[in-house]
């Protein structure tokens, strides 16, 4: 994997703010609305040149398409691409943790806000299958003639992993969970080795792995959430199988929301799980109040030899934009835990998690990567001395 | 004032958000003063309730949460003679500094006042303090509330003559000093009242700070002249009141901005410890100003003073995790010593009576860390017997 070897590289999770424009075309699509498809790929084309330009200059080492080709969000994108589900009308029950019961007034006011668009419930109904190659195609066509236009150190396309893809799902077809979730897998594998056999790094997005613990399992039953965590994490790594661990980033966040996180599960607890994963780097939330500290989970857990850490250094989670001197030190004391080598500069989570959402404003989150990329720099200066590239 | 002798004692910026129905009796009693007492009975209400949700919160000095004031620094224009509103006139944001040309569109959309202005005050006749009664309710209903209340001390707050009408303009003095020191006469009356009541003073300068950018595009040295005149008058102010019944806030804006252009305390350190206080509260819980601890690796707090740095932020809704709190906390302690290191706030929750910068659930939840964040740190810090 491209990795720090005279400076530290950045990085970021990989969803960006969509150009209105773009916005405009997705939006009709969603409507099934008649949209000429093929002025459509023109913009999309356009727009993925412009993005993959932009983060060259904020000075992103490994880029994204920006997930600008995605319907719907970073997780229900895939349901086009799935054979074997249906979604069903009746509105599928949001999980309500221990986090929305302590705070239940500032969530009544909080959700309207966000427009979350009216969700059913996904049932396997037949076998799962895969038909989204040539959605998928496309995504990697896009972004590789993006990126012959753009001097950076490599690519990425983020994808969903199994936990997220169906995550309040109902199983009509399959035996047990056991199978509904490894076929789910075999069909994602399709997209992962797609995304690799075209020599791009590929992302796994798995948010709702941590998530869950608060929404299924009211932030307490930490065996039970284990457990079923386990289950998922077998699965991630059967949806992996032969595609080379360096090839492999695996990405936990504790949802996007601007809301308490009073709830989320400690790092701690689950890291082992994530370790598990047969990934080359592991991009984990670090960049917001509630998990800054868990730069110390490393002084206690060690990160296995060749695997790279890729920390949130900035975050949605505030206008605020991060002084790069705090960038950097984020960045040096878990060098100093890991070794320089295997601390990537990353962001929390994605800016834009649907086409519809921003979580900050489009000039704050490219002043976020900026000064991402200023902070990298200086901790370059720090961890190499001034001979850093 | 109290220090953290055997722990380390909690306190915040001032403002807390106001109960939905104190706000509609406020504005019922300013269209009809026959609704003036209900609105002053529900005022003392709401303050001994504030108070007593503070000391349950683990907030060791507390304060009325400015319940009593309808903002913090404009609150004292109607309090002194000499100012009269210019509803019609936009006076430019300068007080953002760059950050209104860097980010026009991001403005315009969500904080338009940043890139139109706001509506302000012009001074056309001499200044005098004329709030006596305000600030004496504003004592009495802390008090009040004190009695009931499980904590260590109060303090109530009070503008300073740099953030007085920092959307107005001077059309009667004569001169920039003698507007600035007539405001700060002014002030003066405020300042004793609060002190001769034996409440701790807390002086609120949050424009000092704000100011930087746009006047060191000029020069630096425009800047210190500015700062340095604001700096004097705020002296003279204070004269006579014990350093140690003082703490002096400044901050960088309490707006949900980028910041960029905010100032580098290191820029202004030496101005605001030249303010004669016994303790000064500045922010270093967001992420522009966090790394700011390392300013007092260089910079020696003067002994006998107090540090009371912002661990807990207004700028997120994610709260706080206490083990963050509890290593910002330790931080400075190991710089500046444990015994003048206060757990603070960032700025107010609310800085005036219709905003909030959290919902007040998290607000609650975030003093909550704060004093969680405390503990945890005084265990550390002093070992098991941290009381």
């Amino acid at each position: 994997m491209t990795r720090s070897t005279d400076r530290i590289l950045t990085t970021h999770v990989g969803s960006l703010v969509r150009p209105p424009e773009l916005v405009e075309y997705i939006s009709a699509i969603e409507k099934g609305l008649a949209v000429d498809m093929k002025a459509f790929d023109a913009l999309l084309q356009k727009k993925v040149d412009e993005v993959v330009k932009r983060q060259e200059q904020a000075g992103i080492d490994i880029v994204s398409d920006g997930e600008f080709g995605k319907f719907r969000s970073w997780s229900f994108y895939v349901h086009d691409r799935l054979e074997g589900i249906e979604e069903r009308d009746a509105q599928a029950p949001r999980g309500a943790g221990r986090d929305q019961k302590k705070f239940p007034e500032f969530y009544a006011e909080y959700f309207p806000t966000q427009k979350l668009p009216k969700r059913g419930t996904i049932v396997c109904v037949a076998p799962l299958r895969y038909k989204g190659q040539a959605a998928v195609q496309k995504d990697i066509d896009i972004f590789k003639t993006a990126l012959k236009g753009a001097n950076v150190a490599a690519g990425f396309l983020p994808v969903v992993a199994p936990a997220s893809a169906v995550p309040f799902s109902k199983n009509e077809y399959y035996k047990n969970d056991e199978e509904f979730l490894f076929a789910l897998a075999d069909a994602l594998h399709e997209e992962y080795a797609a995304i690799v056999k075209a020599g791009l790094y590929v992302q796994v997005d798995d948010a709702f792995l941590p998530y869950m613990y608060d929404v299924a399992f009211g932030g307490e039953d930490l065996a039970g959430f284990r457990k079923w965590a386990e289950l998922r994490v077998e699965a991630v790594n059967r949806a992996l199988k032969g595609i080379p661990e360096e090839k492999v980033r695996y990405h936990i966040c504790w949802g996007s929301f601007n809301t308490p996180h009073t709830s989320d599960i400690a790092l701690k607890d689950i890291v082992d799980l994530v370790l598990k994963v047969k990934a080359g780097a592991y991009c984990i939330e670090m960049g917001n109040p509630r998990h800054e500290h868990e730069w110390r989970v490393w002084e206690n857990v060690k990160l296995p030899a060749g695997r790279i850490l890729v920390p949130g250094v900035i975050s949605h989670s505030t206008n605020v934009v991060e002084h790069p001197e705090l960038v950097a030190e984020r960045l040096v004391r878990l060098a100093k835990l890991v070794g320089r080598e295997n601390v990537m500069g990353g962001t929390d989570c994605g800016f834009a998690q649907s086409p519809h959402v921003k979580r900050v404003h489009e000039s704050i989150m490219w002043a976020k990567l900026e000064a991402l990329a200023e902070g990298a720099r200086i901790a370059s200066r720090e961890l190499w001395g001034r001979k850093a590239a | 004032m109290k220090s953290s002798g055997e722990r380390i004692l909690t306190t915040h910026v001032g403002s807390l958000i106001r109960p939905p129905l104190l706000l509609q009796l406020a504005v019922a009693a300013k269209e009809r003063p026959a609704e003036q007492q209900k609105y002053l009975d529900a005022l003392r209400e709401a303050t001994v309730a504030v108070v007593k949700r503070q000391g349950e919160a683990g907030v060791d000095i507390v304060n009325d949460g400015e319940y009593g004031k309808s903002s913090w620094a404009n609150y004292v224009l109607s309090r002194m003679t000499g100012f009269e509103p210019r509803p019609d006139t936009l006076y430019e944001a300068v007080w953002l500094g760059r950050d209104r040309f860097r980010f026009k569109e991001f403005m315009a959309k969500e904080f338009p006042r940043g890139v139109k202005g706001s509506p302000g005050d012009a001074c056309v006749g001499p200044i005098k303090y004329r709030g006596h009664d305000s600030i004496r309710h504003n004592i009495d209903d802390l008090k009040a509330a004190l009695k009931s209340a499980d904590v260590a001390e109060g303090f109530l707050t009070a503008v300073a003559p740099a953030s007085t009408g920092y959307d107005a303009v001077n059309e009667f003095y004569g001169s920039e000093r003698e507007y600035v020191f007539a405001i700060a006469e002014a002030l003066r009356e405020e300042y004793l009242e609060i002190y001769n009541a034996g409440l701790v003073l807390q002086v609120d300068d949050a424009v000092l700070a704000n100011m930087y950018d746009e006047l060191v595009q000029k020069s630096p040295q425009h800047y210190r002249d500015w700062a340095e005149l604001r700096v004097e008058a705020l002296n003279h102010a204070l004269r006579g009141i014990p350093e140690d019944r003082i703490r002096y806030h400044i901050c960088f804006g309490s707006w949900h901005v980028p910041h960029v252009a905010d100032a580098p305390l290191e820029a202004i350190v030496d101005l605001m410890l030249s303010v004669r206080a016994g303790a000064y509260s500045i922010e270093a819980g967001n992420v522009r100003h966090e790394h700011e601890w390392r300013v007092w690796e260089k910079v020696k707090l003067p002994a006998g003073k107090i540090l009371i740095p912002g661990v807990i932020t207004h700028h997120t809704t994610t709260v706080e995790h206490p083990r963050l709190v509890a290593d910002r906390i330790i931080q400075f302690a190991r710089l500046v010593g444990r015994e003048n290191v206060i757990a603070g706030t960032d700025c107010g929750f609310a800085q005036s009576e219709g905003v909030q910068r959290v919902h007040p659930q998290v607000m609650w939840a975030k003093l909550e860390a704060l004093a969680e964040g405390a503990r945890i740190a005084s265990r550390e810090l002093w070992g098991r017997k941290a009381a």
